[in-house]
Formats: C-alpha cells, sequence, structure tokens
C-alpha cells in the first residue's frame, strides 16, 4: 500500500505532553493520522496510548502542544467537544444503560431536542448497520447482550453521532477470536466508506492484521510512525521494548550460588482462561536474576500471585529452600524471606492515604520489632522510616506525610525500601520501573543488582526487553502462560527473545534449556 | 461520517477554538482546614434552607432560631440535657465510624443497640440484688458490650466467610432483635404490675450514677467521651487499628501484604457491634431504668449520620453528636415558644448530612481556568 499524502492528514497531535502526577504520561507526542485509514497505536502497558487516546477524545487536555483536526488547532474541554467535532471513542470500560434497549442507549447520546424521533432514530440506526454490516437487535436491552455485542452498540453510539474518526481502545480485549475477525471485517470496511479508525492495542498480530499505518509508542513517546506493509512482527517488538542506551547499567557476572526458588509443572487457571499458567517451571539461584520476558497478558499476573501467595496452584509445586511453601498465605511467605515488588504499585503495594512511615513497615506491623503487645512501637518505625527515606533518597516533606502527594519514582522507592529490609532470601519483582523517569529507573535497577550481589535470588518479570537484557543472568520468555523459551543472557539477542514474545517458536530444542 | 463531512453535528471547529472555560482539577492532598469548612458550611446552609420552610410558615426565623438555641445551651440545665441527648448518639456514632473506617458498611446500629440494652438488663435482672453498684454497672456495661459485639458478629462471619454483603444482613439483624426484644416483653420479661410492654424498673444498685445531682446527666457522658478516645488509640496506635485502617484503605495492597481481610472483618463488626452495645447499656442505666421498645430514639441510624458527619473521625462524632443532641433539645424549646414542629430539626438533620457527603467530595477538587490557545 503506498503512504498517504500529506493533504489526506484529518486528526494530529502535535508535540503533545501530558503528565500526572508522578508520571508523564505522554511526551512531546506528534503523530498523524490520515483520513479512511486503519491506524494502530501500539505500545505496552503505560507506555501512553490511552492517555493519548483520551487527550484526542477530549478527556484531557493536553499540558503542552496541540491537537489538530483537519489541519485546525481543535481545544476540547470534554468528550462532547470531540462528539461535536466529529470524534468518537469506544473506552475499554463501556458506558451503557444496561436496563434500556439498544435503540434507547444509541439515542440517549443526542443533545439539544426536547423530543428524540424515535422512529426516525430506527431508520437511521437500520441504513448505518446496513451499510458496516453490523448485526445487532435494536430492542434487546443491553444488559441482555453479551459483552462483545455490547462493543457494538458503542460502536453503533459513535457512528449515530456522526464520528469521523472513531477511536477503539483495547477494543479485541473483550472478543473472541471469531468476534475479533468480524470487528476487523467491519472496521476495513468502515476505512473503505471513508471512515478513519484509530485502534489502541499491544497485540502485535492485530496490528499486523488489520492496519495501514502503526505508530509505536514507549514510555509516553513516539518511537515511530510506519506504514504497516513495510515493517515485521520483530520490528515492532524491537521498537515496543526499545533499547535505551543510556539506562544501562554494567553488571558484573557473579557466580550464581545455591537454588532458592524452584517451580515446577505449575498450573493455574484463572476465571477467564486469559492469562492462565500451563505447566511451568523455572529455578532461581542464590546472586542471580532470572528474567521473564513477554507481552503482558500471557501469564505473568498469575504467576506473581501465586508466587507471593495470593492465589493458590491447581498443579505443580513451589519449593523455597527446598521447602513447599503452596500453603503458606501471603503473610507467612513474607515471614520466611519472600519479598515482592508487584506491578501495580498504587493498587496493589500502597496505601495511599497511609502516611510514608506507615507504608514502609506494611506487612511488618505485627513483627516484633514494630509492635509489642499489641502498640504499634512509634519510636522503631520513626527511626526505620528516617533510615529509609534517607538511606533510598525518598523524596518527601516527611516520613509523617501522606503517601499520596509523591511522585511515581518516590513511590516506588518507598515499596523498595520496605521489600528490601528484611533482607529477603527470594524478591519477586513484576514491571518495577514501569511509569517512572529515568533517574527513578536507573536508581530501581541498580538496587536490585546490590540486592542480588548481596545474595538474592531475584525472579524479574517485565516488558521492558532492555531491562531483562541488562539484568538478568538468565531470561524465560512466556507466552500464552507457557515458558516457551530460556536463554542465558550471553547468547539472548532481541531478535531471538522478540520471536518467541510474538508466539513464534524458535527451535524447539533451544525451548526449556 | 462521509469522507468530507460538512454534515457533522455540531458548530464548525472555529466556535472551539475560542472556548474557554473551567474545569475541575483532582487536589492531590485535602488540608484539615477543608474539612472543618465543609462541616461548618453544611450546617449553616441546612439551617438557612431550613429558615425558609419556617418563613414561609409566617413564623420568624430569627426568633425561631433563638429558641432553638435557648433550648439547647440557654441554661446551666440545657447543656445538661444537651449533653444526655448526645451520650447515646456519641457511642453509636463511634460505632458506626470505626467499621466505616475499615470500610465494613454495618448498618446495624440500631440492632446491636438493642442487644447491648438487652445484654444490660439480662445481668441485671440476675444480679442487682447480689451485686453491689461499684460492681453491678461495670458488670451490666461489659454485658451490654458482649452481647452488642455478638451479634454484630454473625454479620461479620457472614461477610468474612460467605462475603455476604454486610448492608443486608445487618439491617435485617436489626427486626430479628427488635421482634425477640418484642416477645420477650410480652412474655417472659414484661413486668407484673403492667400491661404495657416493659420490664420491672430496676433497684439504684442498676443505675448508673450521675455526673450532676438533680439532672438527667449521667456518667454514660463521660464513658462515651472516654470510648472516643480510646478508639482514637486504637485507630492510630495499635496494630490492629493500623491493619483497620489498612483494609478501609486498600484491600488489595493489604491482602499482599499478608493483613488478613476476613480476620479485619470480624473483628471489625464485633468492636463496632460493642460500641453500640454499650449505647443500650448506657440508655438502660442511666436514663431508663428498665427496658421498653421506645428505648432508642433511631440512635442507631442517627449514629450513621453523626459518623458520616464527623467524618470518621472520633473527634468530629463528638462533636456532631453534641451538635445533634442540642438540635433534639433545643427543638422542643423551639415548638414550645413558636409552634413550629419539632421534626424540623430531622429536616436540618437530613439537609446538612447532604451538604457534608456534597461537600466531602467538593474539597477533594478546584476550580482551575483552562487556557485557551488564542
Amino acid at each position: 500500500m503506498n503512504g498517504p499524502g500529506a493533504d489526506s492528514v484529518l486528526l494530529q497531535a502535535r508535540g503533545v505532553t501530558k503528565r500526572f502526577p508522578g508520571v508523564v504520561a505522554n511526551d512531546d507526542i506528534t503523530l498523524e493520522v490520515h483520513r479512511a485509514r486503519v491506524h494502530c497505536l501500539l505500545g505496552e502497558n503505560g507506555a501512553g496510548k490511552s492517555t493519548l487516546a483520551d487527550l484526542f477524545y477530549g478527556v484531557h487536555e493536553p499540558d503542552e502542544g496541540v491537537i489538530e483536526l483537519r489541519g485546525e488547532p481543535i481545544h476540547m474541554v470534554s468528550p462532547r467537544d470531540a462528539i461535536a467535532a466529529g470524534i468518537g471513542m469506544v473506552r475499554q470500560h463501556f458506558e451503557l444503560v444496561t436496563p434500556m434497549s439498544v435503540l434507547e442507549n444509541v439515542v440517549i447520546g443526542t443533545r439539544g431536542e426536547a423530543k428524540v424521533d424515535l422512529r426516525a432514530a430506527r431508520d437511521r440506526l437500520g441504513e448505518l448497520c446496513d451499510l458496516y454490516g453490523v448485526e445487532v437487535d435494536l430492542d434487546t436491552p443491553v444488559g441482555d447482550l453479551a459483552v462483545g455485542q455490547q462493543q457494538w452498540v458503542e460502536i453503533l453510539k459513535a457512528l449515530y453521532l456522526g464520528c469521523e474518526v472513531l477511536i477503539l481502545d483495547e477494543p479485541t480485549a473483550v472478543l473472541t477470536p471469531e468476534g475479533i475477525e468480524r470487528l476487523f471485517a467491519t472496521l476495513r470496511r468502515m476505512a473503505s466508506e471513508g471512515l478513519t479508525i484509530v485502534l489502541i492495542t499491544h497485540k502485535l498480530h492485530e496490528v499486523m492484521e488489520i492496519s495501514d499505518d502503526v505508530t509505536v509508542l514507549r514510555r509516553g513517546r513516539v518511537v515511530r510512525t510506519s506504514l504497516t506493509s513495510e515493517v515485521t512482527m520483530a520490528d515492532l517488538t524491537r521498537m515496543m521494548v526499545g533499547r535505551d542506551v543510556d539506562l544501562a547499567i554494567d553488571v558484573a557476572e557473579t557466580s550464581r550460588g545455591d537454588l532458592v526458588l524452584d517451580v515446577s509443572g505449575l498450573d493455574v487457571a484463572t476465571e477467564s482462561g486469559r492469562g492462565s499458567l500451563k505447566q511451568v517451571s523455572l529455578q532461581v539461584h542464590e546472586r542471580e536474576i532470572l528474567g521473564i520476558a513477554g507481552v503482558s497478558g500471557n501469564g505473568q499476573d498469575a504467576l506473581f500471585d501465586v508466587l507471593v501467595g495470593m492465589s493458590s496452584a491447581d498443579a505443580g509445586r513451589i519449593l523455597v529452600d527446598a521447602k513447599d511453601v503452596a500453603e503458606l498465605s501471603p503473610a507467612d511467605r513474607l515471614e520466611i524471606g519472600i519479598a515482592s515488588v508487584p506491578a501495580d504499585r498504587i493498587h496493589q503495594g500502597l496505601m495511599m492515604d497511609f502516611r510514608i512511615s506507615e507504608n514502609l513497615i506494611l506487612g511488618r506491623q505485627r513483627s516484633g520489632r514494630y509492635r509489642r503487645r499489641g502498640w504499634l512501637n512509634q519510636a522503631s518505625i520513626a527511626q526505620f522510616a528516617d533510615e529509609s527515606v534517607t538511606d533510598f533518597e525518598i523524596a518527601a516533606p516527611s516520613p509523617s506525610h501522606v503517601t499520596r502527594v509523591l511522585s511515581g519514582g518516590n513511590l516506588q522507592k518507598i515499596v523498595m525500601a520496605r521489600e528490601l529490609a528484611g533482607q529477603p532470601r527470594l524478591l519477586v519483582v513484576h514491571q518495577p520501573t514501569r511509569g517512572l523517569d529515568i533517574g527513578a529507573t536507573e536508581y530501581v535497577r541498580r538496587r536490585l543488582v546490590e540486592e542480588r550481589d548481596r545474595g538474592a535470588a531475584i525472579l524479574l518479570i517485565s516488558e521492558d526487553l532492555d531491562e531483562l537484557l541488562n539484568l538478568s543472568s538468565r531470561i524465560a520468555v512466556m507466552f500464552d502462560g507457557r515458558i516457551v523459551g530460556e536463554v542465558d543472557r550471553r547468547d539472548a539477542t532481541i531478535d531471538r527473545i522478540g520471536m518467541w514474545m510474538a508466539g513464534v517458536s524458535g527451535v524447539p530444542g533451544e525451548a526449556l534449556a | 461520517m462521509n469522507t468530507d463531512a460538512p454534515t457533522t453535528p455540531g458548530a464548525s471547529s472555529g466556535s472551539l477554538l475560542r472556548r474557554s472555560g473551567w474545569r475541575l482539577e483532582r487536589r492531590l492532598a485535602v488540608k484539615p482546614w477543608h474539612e472543618v469548612v465543609t462541616l461548618v458550611g453544611a450546617f449553616i446552609i441546612g439551617l438557612a434552607i431550613c429558615s425558609i420552610l419556617i418563613a414561609a410558615s409566617d413564623k420568624s426565623v430569627v426568633d425561631s432560631y433563638r429558641a432553638l438555641f435557648d433550648g439547647a445551651f440557654g441554661s446551666r440545665r440545657a447543656v445538661y440535657e444537651t449533653l444526655v441527648q448526645a451520650t447515646p448518639l456519641i457511642f453509636t456514632g463511634l460505632a458506626a465510624a470505626f467499621a466505616f473506617r475499615a470500610r465494613v458498611w454495618n448498618i446495624g446500629g440500631e440492632g446491636q443497640f438493642f442487644a447491648g440494652a438487652m445484654g444490660a438488663f439480662f445481668v441485671s435482672n440476675l444480679w442487682h440484688a447480689h451485686l453491689p453498684r461499684g460492681v453491678m454497672v461495670p458488670v451490666l456495661f461489659i454485658a451490654a458490650a458482649a452481647a452488642g459485639a455478638l451479634w454484630a458478629s454473625i454479620a461479620g462471619l457472614l461477610k468474612a466467610r460467605y462475603d455476604t454483603n454486610e448492608i443486608i444482613t445487618t439491617v435485617m439483624l436489626n427486626f430479628i432483635v427488635l421482634l425477640i426484644l418484642s416477645y420477650l416483653l410480652g412474655d417472659m420479661w414484661r413486668s407484673p404490675d403492667t400491661f404495657y410492654f416493659q420490664t420491672v424498673t430496676l433497684p439504684e444498685s442498676a443505675h448508673l450514677p450521675l455526673i450532676v445531682d438533680g439532672t438527667r446527666l449521667h456518667w454514660g457522658f463521660g464513658m462515651a467521651v472516654a470510648m472516643a478516645v480510646v478508639v482514637h488509640v486504637l485507630l492510630r496506635r495499635t496494630a490492629l487499628g493500623y491493619e483497620v485502617r489498612g483494609v478501609g484503605i486498600n484491600r488489595t495492597a493489604g491482602s499482599y501484604k499478608g493483613i488478613s481481610v476476613p480476620r479485619v472483618t470480624v473483628l471489625v463488626m464485633a468492636i463496632s457491634g460493642a460500641l453500640a452495645g454499650l449505647a443500650g447499656a448506657a440508655e438502660f442505666s442511666g436514663i431508663h431504668h428498665r427496658l421498653q421498645l421506645d428505648i432508642s430514639n433511631n440512635f442507631g441510624f442517627v449514629g450513621i449520620i453523626i459518623a458520616l458527619i464527623g467524618r470518621l473521625h472520633p473527634a468530629g462524632v463528638v462533636v456532631s453528636a453534641i451538635a445533634f443532641g442540642a438540635l433534639v433539645n433545643g427543638a422542643v424549646t423551639m415548638q414550645i415558644q413558636t409552634g413550629i414542629p419539632a421534626a424540623l430539626v430531622d429536616v436540618i438533620q437530613g439537609l446538612s448530612l447532604i451538604f457534608v457527603l456534597t461537600g466531602a467530595v467538593a474539597v477533594r477538587y478546584r476550580l482551575q481556568r483552562t487556557h485557551t490557545d488564542e
């Protein structure tokens, strides 16, 4: 397919920056979306895709830069303005009134008329359905529809409101393979009828299948925009996970010690079937970092949860220092030296309305050091908080300040300070630098290496391939709940790991070395 | 829709350019003075709206509110009576606030109040002739706390074990305990010398002593204030309080770090029920000295309002309970002097709550002018 000309630019971002407390979600983004094409925004979780979409849809306003529509700057205060300008969006969480019918849900968004002409609306919706081959019964209550069907209602809503650009945020997450096929067929048809589609995804094969153009985002920045026909999946993987040369830490080789974590044949089923674990086996030794690579949603969350004791395995064994820990609660596992840094530090790792000092002892509030006969030992908590704030360079007014006001990097430092305090035997780390700025990223990585040198066994689950190549002694790759390959760092290449991550199996003999 | 979309609904993008406006931005931290302004402001708006009702019924707003104030704080006696009214509300307000801090929605304060009163009566009836007052009174309070805790624990255990919605179970348990009480009052607990549904009046050995002789102000008030301090210390200084607050802030992070959420839930329910039970004992032993079905003026339910208006803080609970006690007490005087129904006070209470809740959300945001690109 040929590249579109400059005159066909419909929607564009120019130098757009959006900051949230502690994170630069979008950093100087410049991007052109062309008329009547399918444009994918590709990136890992936290790369800034959804934020960018929200900026296009008026949910947020850019701190810097402008959004332009049809070559003119457009200033949107709310989605209402976006809809009026012809931009529609299907968000990840649907905004539907479930007891009302499909027809009612679609007309509910129309404004400015005292009385809605339902018959006219029905006719118009019928036309739209015919035009794009959408099959939905207009009189069914939305609550009775399957989730995939509800998504069609959202799409119809946007079309009915007259959108020229349709933004879809991870639309395939709720669809079956057949549903995805149907959606993609419809999207292609829409594009051929002149509609412009912006599709957000982190799945490579979807990009290859549906899009004309693809923009890869990483850490809030645009890596590159290309014609999909001119890139390969391996190229895209490389762009997604990137290579930050300036973040490389000089990691000296160490000789690994005794076996600490020994997982074998682990099965964990999840309710939806997504992200479950299938026959996972891995070993981590003292003074060793085992990296787990993989595109998100391939079982990393289940692996983390089962290791820290938040979920139980359906089959298989977890041994720590040759002792079975399957029956141990999260508290018990903490006790025997299993520390963890969760991926979502705000929801899984911290109490945002606690004081910093209180967060620093979370999980150890019952230990002898901080509790005497039920009373919290304030002096010893304060002393530990002071030490941690100094040692980990946590930038806060004081340890008794509420945690909520801190930046992402400082939040992560609190988690790290807390988890490293007990000199853990095993450290399970999930996405430790997601959303952090370069300084904090470097700091967190350095601390992990120091911990390894002290003698800890570290399991590092990350979507950042650069991080893995930089820190790990060995790298295992997860795809669809399985470890599909494992390789020593010396032999690891981005291309080889990228292939495994994309689900393209390598030489069979190589897997599970 | 079409490739060139001149028919796009809404104005041309040009009009969007000149738009400037205001946008709500989330505040990072809400400061204590924001809370105080919210509380005072909500109360004043509640009074202001009610003054419209008063004016509409051709009464003098100034006279009415003066009568209300005089009735509540106008004399030493009035103040004592205000504190009497506030006493059960402090207990039930603390009960609700403590549970709500852990995001455990105990709506059963009313039932736990009655369970407490029944526990208190049971032991008093059994032992008042054998125990001196100095022993009897502490024992009946302990029995009341235990009964309240036990009754609330049913809902706590159901939630912890089966994830049953505690709002529903606690409300149901309110009905059950009241029906049990009315059964007992009609049967074995009924006083032999009356046709009313009430027990015998117990002698002085089961009476809570008065703080000021010749008034109704009993030591239940002192105990209520002491319990506020205890609850505050429990929340801030103990490992259990730490976990209670933690479960309220973020259950997920709590479980990841080994806090047993079910265990905390049961304990929170029990402690909350014990506090509500103490209110029942205070009313029984300090005021009525017997059981009857109307010993609670909706104290359990009003306690929820008190807790929310007091922003779930023990000191806030004490202050708002006293304010509500004053309203209830002053309303009587207002009704006598001006003829305005005492029910107006319920309106003030309700309105204040609505504005406190609105304000509590509103203070998290600030208005910010949006920048324009021109």
